[in-house]
C-alpha cells in the first residue's frame, strides 16, 4: 500500500465499485454538445482538458452543465464502451446519475455514480489509482 | 422519502416493467435530490426524441416492449431530423439519420403529441399558472416558469419520459414556493426607451443576465409595458444559452411578479445591477458583433418562430427578395407552419427566397445544407451556438437589421448599434 493513500467518505447516488486511475477535470461539461459519445472525447473547445479521451478513468467531475441532453450523451458512451469506469460528483447531479442509471439497467453494467465534497475533490490528481467499493468509499494512491 | 401505496407498486413491479424502470429512475432522481416526497404532474415536453447515439432507441425500445403508456399529455422537443424534408438529411452520415428517424416515430408509438418544437408554448393547450409540469428544452422550461408560471425544474433526458409514463416527479427545487423567490435585480431603466422597444434588446439583455446570475434568480425591472411573448422567449433562450436560467421574473409583466416585493417574497436582493448601453454593446460583441466580411447567409426561428414574428417578418420584407447568393433559413413548428400558411405567408416567402423548415433547428449540423460563413441571426442563442457546430461566424442583429441585410446582401446595421 502506498503511503500517500487517502479514504473519502462519500455520498452513493448510484452503486457500483470500479478501479482504475483518476481524472480530474478542471471545469464543468455538457455530455451534449461538449462530449462525443461515440469515442468518449471532450470536444468542448473552451474546456481545459478539450481533446482528452475519458475512456477508461475514474472520471472526478464538478457537475454536468447546461443541456438536457446530458443522459443521452452519458448512456452512450457507456453503451458503446468508451466511457468512464465511475463518475465522482463534486454536486448531486441529476442528470449524469440517470444517463448511467439507465445504461446499467439496459446493457447490464454496474458502473457507479458518487458524490464527494469539492473539497476533497482537489485532493485527487489526474493519474492517482482509485477504488470503488459497494460502500462508496474513494481510495485515491498517488 | 414517503412513497404511497401506488407508487410503491409501480416501485414492486406490479405495474408492468417499464412502470418499474420509469420509477425506480423517479425514485432515484427524488434521491439525489433529498425530495421528501413525489409530485402529480399534468403535463411533458420530451427531450429524449432528440438523437445522440444508439442508447436513446434502446431506451425508447425497452419502454414499448415492455408494455409502457402515457399518465399524462406529453409533446415532443426539436427532432434531429426533420420529418417533413428528406433534402435536409446528411447522406454521409445515413445510420445517424435513420435511427433519428426511429427514435421520433418511437415517440410518436408510445402516444407523445408530435408537435416537433422547442416553442411548445405558442401551441393552444398549455399548461396554467401554478401548474407541476416537466421541461426540458432549456427556452422552454424558462418560459414555462417565468412567462406562464408553470413549475418545472430542468429534466433531462430519461427522466423527461419516465416523469410522463409514472406522473411523478420528486417534489423538489422550482416545485417548491421558496425557490421561486428572485434574489437579484437587473434595473433596465436607464436603458433609452427607444432601444427597449428593440426586438435585439431583449436577446442582448437576457445573454447579459445568462452571464451574470450565477446560481441566483433574477428579476428584471423596468421593461416596457408593451413587451411581448416574442420578447419574453428572445429573454428566456439567451439566458439559458450564455448561462443557467430557468426562471426570471419581470416585474409588473410576469404572472408571479406583480411587485417587487412579491418576486423577492418580502427579502430584499442579494444583488443589483443597474444595465448601461454599454453593457448592452459588450453583449453584442460577444455574440458576434463583428460586421467584416461578405454576409453569406441568414437564420432566424431559434426558438422556433412564431405567428407574430411571421407577420413582422412578412411587414419587413415588403414584397422584397433575398439578395441572389445568399441563403436564408427560418425554421418554425408544424403548428406555425400551418397558421403561416392559411395567411399566405408561406408561399410569399419561399418565393422571396426565404428557405423555411419545421421539425428541427438550423444549428444541429447534420439537418442543414448551404450555411457557412457570416451567418446573421435575430437570435441569441443561435448566435451562441451555431460556431461550435457549423462552419461558420455568427453576427446578431435585430429582425429588422436581418431582412435589410439579406435584401441587401451586405451586413446593415442601425445607428445605436454602429456609433
Amino acid at each position: 500500500m502506498s503511503p500517500a493513500t487517502i479514504d473519502i467518505e462519500a455520498r452513493v447516488l448510484i452503486p457500483g465499485h470500479a478501479t482504475g486511475p483518476a481524472l480530474v477535470l478542471d471545469d464543468t461539461l455538457s455530455f451534449w454538445g461538449g462530449f462525443e459519445p461515440s469515442n468518449g472525447e471532450i470536444i468542448d473547445v473552451h474546456h481545459p482538458q478539450f481533446g482528452q479521451l475519458v475512456g477508461g478513468s475514474i472520471l472526478f467531475i464538478p457537475q454536468s452543465r447546461g443541456s438536457a441532453g446530458t443522459p443521452g450523451g452519458i448512456a452512450e458512451t457507456l453503451r458503446n464502451g468508451s466511457g468512464p469506469l465511475a463518475f465522482v460528483l463534486g454536486e448531486p447531479d441529476v442528470n449524469i446519475s440517470v444517463g448511467t442509471l439507465v445504461a446499467n439497467r439496459l446493457y447490464e453494467l454496474e458502473i457507479p455514480v458518487l458524490e464527494i465534497s469539492l473539497a476533497a475533490m482537489a485532493q485527487i490528481r489526474s493519474g492517482d489509482s482509485v477504488t470503488i467499493d459497494q460502500r462508496g468509499i474513494v481510495v485515491a494512491g498517488a | 422519502m414517503q412513497l404511497n401505496r401506488l407508487d410503491q407498486e409501480r416501485l414492486d413491479g406490479k405495474l408492468g416493467k417499464a412502470m418499474q424502470f420509469a420509477m425506480e429512475t423517479i425514485v432515484t432522481a427524488a434521491h439525489i435530490d433529498q425530495a421528501e416526497r413525489l409530485i402529480d404532474i399534468s403535463f411533458a415536453h420530451i427531450d429524449a426524441c432528440f438523437y445522440n447515439g444508439r442508447a436513446h432507441l434502446d431506451f425508447v425500445n425497452y419502454m414499448l416492449e415492455h408494455g409502457a403508456t402515457l399518465a399524462v399529455p406529453a409533446w415532443t422537443n426539436n427532432g434531429l431530423v426533420s420529418l417533413n424534408d428528406l433534402s435536409l438529411r446528411d447522406p454521409l452520415a445515413s445510420r445517424e439519420m435513420d435511427e433519428a428517424r426511429q427514435l421520433m416515430q418511437a415517440y410518436v408509438k408510445l402516444g407523445c403529441n408530435p408537435v416537433w418544437t422547442c416553442a411548445p408554448y405558442q401551441l393552444p393547450g398549455r399548461p396554467e399558472l401554478g401548474a407541476h409540469i416537466v421541461g426540458s428544452e432549456s427556452n422552454a422550461v424558462s418560459f414555462y416558469n417565468s412567462v406562464i408560471g408553470a413549475r418545472s425544474n430542468k429534466y433531462g433526458d430519461f427522466l423527461d419520459v419516465c416523469a410522463a409514463v409514472t406522473g411523478r416527479v420528486p417534489y423538489s427545487k422550482l416545485h417548491r414556493d421558496e425557490a421561486r423567490a428572485a434574489t437579484m435585480l437587473f434595473d433596465v431603466g436607464n436603458i433609452p426607451q427607444e432601444i427597449r422597444r428593440d426586438d435585439l434588446f431583449y436577446h442582448l439583455l437576457g445573454h447579459f443576465i445568462g452571464r451574470n446570475t450565477g446560481n441566483l434568480v433574477p428579476a428584471i425591472a423596468g421593461l416596457s409595458d408593451d413587451c411581448n411573448e416574442d420578447d419574453l422567449k428572445a429573454i428566456s433562450a439567451a439566458g439559458s444559452s450564455s448561462g443557467s436560467v430557468p426562471l426570471f421574473h419581470a416585474i409588473g409583466i410576469t404572472p408571479e411578479a406583480s411587485t417587487i416585493e412579491v418576486a423577492f417574497q418580502g427579502q430584499p436582493p442579494q444583488r443589483i445591477i443597474e444595465l448601461t448601453l454599454a453593457d448592452l454593446q459588450q453583449a453584442r460583441a460577444e455574440l458576434g458583433g463583428n460586421s467584416d466580411h461578405a454576409l453569406s447567409g441568414i437564420a432566424l426561428g431559434t426558438p422556433h418562430f412564431s405567428y407574430a414574428e411571421f407577420e413582422r417578418l412578412v411587414q419587413l420584407l415588403n414584397g422584397r427578395c433575398v439578395h441572389p447568393g445568399l441563403v436564408f433559413y427560418l425554421t418554425t413548428s408544424r403548428h406555425v407552419h400551418q397558421q403561416a400558411r392559411r395567411q399566405g405567408w408561406i408561399d410569399s416567402l419561399e418565393q422571396a427566397g426565404v428557405k423555411i423548415v419545421t421539425d428541427t433547428c438550423t444549428y444541429f449540423s447534420p439537418a442543414v445544407n448551404g450555411l457557412r460563413g457570416k451567418v446573421m441571426t435575430n437570435s441569441a442563442k443561435w448566435a451562441y451556438y451555431a460556431p461550435g457546430m457549423l462552419p461558420v461566424e455568427a453576427l446578431i442583429g435585430s429582425l429588422r437589421e436581418c431582412v435589410e441585410s439579406a435584401v441587401s446582401g451586405e451586413v446593415m446595421l442601425d445607428p445605436w448599434v454602429a456609433e
